[in-house]
């Protein structure tokens, strides 16, 4: 059973095609990672390579049906795309133009008697399900649920598909070049939430950050609302989900949402001077007080003041 | 402008608890229209606001989905559509469905709604109803601007931001950050019920095109981890030392 991934998140995409590599190894079938136009440098193992008179990079409906036309000459039972905006975007239309069962946000993938089946969050996180779905499926696999893939690139089969002309002209405004953030992969973060009073105060969470070895992340209102940091600091179920060694979660409430999106922490910290917030209940260490006086406190004990 | 906006009366996640067995007690469990929807009705009743027209909401699922489309009504919309299902459907079903009863309501000018639901987030609705319906899907949208028959979104991705314009008809989802949705006032609520209110099955919508199969969920059980939960309370310089300590224990400094 042969198996396609696609993400256009490059780190992301070596996570799916190990996921991909094992459901085929146990069927002696392979893997391929889906390319569009060009093949990215660093791609690891067997590349399928599409291409269409039109770009399809960037544009999920072109993708959906670039991959639904290499369907029809590599038979693949099993689509595993990146669950990213992006990724549910290809995911739909490919689900209709192929008539496709979509898990979504799956881990712990299995073929079984000619089902596909993983298991996901619901109810933002709160309770875990088993889903399944008959072959032909596709899965939307969250990042870091596998071993990123590491063998070298494999040979490259290139398929000329057809494709609709694109319905939307796309322009890109904040370039993704000026922001090599990726919060998915950070060991340590340190995040920031409506507990911060100015645009200004983010520099000392930025310190506490530096001096442990991290990165700066933020809740929906900082990230979105007040537009103090960009999209890519988001965290929470509308915006990435990370699994960080360390989370710290600085005058953050802990709304649903956010608590969705940091589950998989190992250790979670939360600094907030209301002891009734919830993000207490989801952590495992916390200190009642002023962010203004633990986070300068935090730093001064680590010898960073 | 014809304008319709999908949205779904949701079990309220934020309330739910785990029964003895750890699987979530959902007889008697809050429901609510889903936290995103709330800005797609939002958004929809704004473009009719400066572009004119009218807001058909449309709710699939059962019979508490009354609820959900009597505050859209509320909040501003004209009409509402209940698409009957006794069962829950998986995304390809749901937006299936949709696109059918859409068909039947439309033309539409703009289909609105929301990213994803509150409860199960799957996020795909809106793709899926693009393609049943063949037309193209602005994602993501975070500010939506109609400009005579085009329409011009900022779509807030995870790393970027993209613009996308199109020409109408169109399918467009949100995120929360587009607007902040309005609360109906009481006179509002009580005039929402004489607005007009039809209703269809799924299976009157049932044609040889409808998904044969779908997702089956199986054991829904509590995420349990277990958070150590201690909490530190005191001066600032003591607090942090002793997290500093606790961190060090854990061999994360």
């Amino acid at each position: 059973m042969d198996v396609l991934v696609f993400s256009e998140n490059p780190h992301l995409a070596a996570e799916l095609l190990s996921a991909g590599a094992g459901l085929a190894a146990a069927s002696g079938g392979r893997a391929y990672s889906v390319e569009a136009d060009s093949v990215r440098q660093g791609t690891h193992g067997n590349a399928l390579l599409l291409r269409s008179e039109v770009p399809l990079l960037g544009d999920p409906a072109l993708l959906a049906e670039a991959i639904s036309a290499a369907r029809k000459t590599k038979v693949a039972p099993v689509v595993l795309i990146g669950s990213t905006k992006t990724g549910r975007m290809v995911a739909g239309g490919l689900a209709v133009l192929d008539q496709l069962c979509v898990l979504s946000d799956v881990r712990d993938l299995r073929v079984d008697g000619g089902r596909l089946t993983g298991t996901r969050g619901v109810y933002a996180g709160k309770f875990n399900a088993l889903v399944g779905g008959p072959l032909p499926s596709i899965a939307l696999i969250p990042q870091g649920s596998y071993e990123p893939f590491s063998e070298p690139s494999g040979p490259v089969e290139e398929v000329r598909v057809t494709t609709g002309p694109p319905k939307v002209s796309r322009e890109e405004l904040r370039s993704s070049a000026k922001s090599s953030l990726d919060l998915r992969g950070a060991k340590v973060i340190v995040a920031a939430g409506r507990g911060l009073k100015a645009k200004e105060d983010l520099a000392i969470v930025q310190r506490l950050a530096d001096a442990l070895g991290g990165v700066i992340g933020a809740s929906r209102p900082l990230s979105s609302d007040l537009g103090w940091l960009g999209e890519e600091y988001h965290i929470g179920l509308t915006g990435v989900y990370v699994h960080p060694d360390l989370y710290v979660a600085v005058g953050i409430s802990g709304q649903i949402q956010h608590v969705a999106g940091i589950r998989d922490s190992k250790v979670i910290v939360a600094i907030n001077r209301d002891k009734q917030a919830p993000i207490f209940q989801v952590s495992d260490y916390g200190v009642v007080g002023d962010l203004y006086e633990v986070v300068p406190a935090l730093l001064r004990a680590l010898g960073r003041p | 402008m014809n304008i319709a906006v999908c949205v779904k009366h949701a079990v309220d996640e934020g309330e739910l608890r785990a029964d003895t067995s750890g699987r979530p007690q959902l007889q008697g469990a809050l429901s609510k229209m889903g936290s995103f929807d709330r800005n797609a009705v939002e958004e929809a009743i704004r473009l009719k606001e400066s572009n004119g027209g009218s807001v058909t909401v449309v709710c699939l699922g059962g019979a508490d989905s009354k609820k959900t489309l009597k505050e859209a009504l509320a909040m501003g919309c004209d009409k509402a559509l209940a698409v009957a299902s006794a069962r829950a459907l998986d995304a390809l079903a749901t937006s299936y469905y949709l696109s059918r009863a859409l068909k039947k309501a439309g033309p539409f000018d703009v289909v609105l709604l929301a990213e994803g639901a509150s409860d199960t987030y799957h996020g795909l609705v809106g793709p899926m109803l693009a393609r049943w319906l063949g037309l193209p899907f602005l994602g993501f949208a975070r500010k939506v601007e109609v400009n005579g028959s085009k329409v011009r979104t900022e779509a807030a991705l995870e790393d970027r931001a993209e613009s996308y314009e199109t020409v109408l008809p169109a399918v467009i989802s949100v995120v929360s950050e587009v607007n902040t949705p309005r609360y109906p006032t009481l006179l509002q609520i009580m005039q929402a019920a004489k607005k007009p209110m039809e209703e269809v099955t799924v299976e009157s919508l049932t044609d040889e095109g409808a998904p044969k199969f779908g997702v089956t969920v199986g054991d829904v059980v509590v995420q349990s981890v277990d958070r150590k939960k201690l909490v530190f309370e005191g001066p600032a310089e003591e607090t942090s030392r002793k997290l500093i300590d606790a961190l060090r224990k854990e061999g994360l400094l």
